[in-house]
């Protein structure tokens, strides 16, 4: 017989995955290098990004310039969100933020 | 992670790549813990690197369209060949019948031309494209892939 448990959502486990947007957010905050980033994006929404996730959307990130490098700190390399940043990340929130009080409207109907 | 382990982990990534991030790169690595969730993270994304470079890393490397690649004679010449191979099996089929030929005739020795004789051209496609388009590369050679199987199939399930 086949288990239905993996088809189970676990709601405490749902976690928002969308490493760009999460990044801008972050960096919408103040510069912050990989690490900080890391960090700031799992109290965000509990959401821990792996370096290579992080990197690989930093990179597509500065080169769309919504972001850009600061001077190096030793090793790390500290990012800040641009003004094209800010205006995609306001951009992005605002469809979230219609699109969460659409559903959670429909939801209070049920 | 310890620094060899960090080293090799970089290499996965695509030099152009490594030379822009790597260093801010392995000192995250490096106060990362070993675990499996985190290698795998970076293993893929070390492919994804590979497969579709990060435009910023690769400002200077041309991109191909498909269809560039496919017009160069390695690429459309091995499936040319093994489309003729097919029509060979399927033109001797008709003419003669679905039968085993004894004496090993002309078209099995032209069938035997063309599948053996398109190997080194893939070879040569593979040297020459892997590295400038690699995508485009495994998207050519599954269409060649499966353009020799088809034309081996008959051959084989029909015992000719």
């Amino acid at each position: 017989m086949r288990s239905t448990t993996s088809n189970v959502v676990d709601v405490e486990k749902a976690q928002y995955s969308d490493p760009p947007l999460l990044i801008l957010a972050s960096l919408a905050s103040g510069p912050k290098h990989g690490h900080a980033m890391i960090e700031d994006v799992f109290f965000l929404c509990g959401t821990r990004l792996g370096p290579g996730t992080l990197y690989g959307a930093i990179a597509r990130l500065e080169q769309q310039q919504l972001i850009e490098p600061l001077a190096p700190e030793e090793r790390r390399q500290p990012y800040r969100i641009t003004a094209d940043g800010v205006r995609v990340l306001r951009a992005k929130l605002n469809t979230l933020y219609k699109f969460s009080k659409v559903g959670l409207e429909r939801l209070s109907t049920l | 992670m310890k620094l060899a382990f960090v080293r090799f982990l970089l290499r996965l990534y695509p030099a152009v790549w490594r030379e822009r991030y790597g260093s801010e790169f392995s000192e995250l690595l490096e106060s990362e813990e070993v675990r499996f969730s985190t290698l795998a993270d970076v293993i893929r994304s070390a492919i994804s690197e590979r497969i579709s470079p990060t435009v910023g890393a690769t400002m200077n490397q041309q991109t191909y369209p498909l269809r560039v690649v496919l017009k160069q004679p390695a690429a459309f010449l091995p499936l040319a060949m093994s489309l003729g191979a097919l029509t060979v099996v399927v033109a001797t089929a008709t003419i003669f019948g679905i039968r085993r030929q004894p004496d090993e005739g002309t078209p099995a020795h032209l069938w035997q031309l063309l599948m053996a004789g398109q190997l080194p051209l893939l070879l040569f496609f593979v040297i020459q494209w892997w590295v400038r388009a690699p995508r485009q590369t495994i998207y050519v050679l599954a269409l060649q892939a499966g353009a020799f199987v088809l034309a081996a199939a008959p051959v084989f399930f029909l015992h000719l």
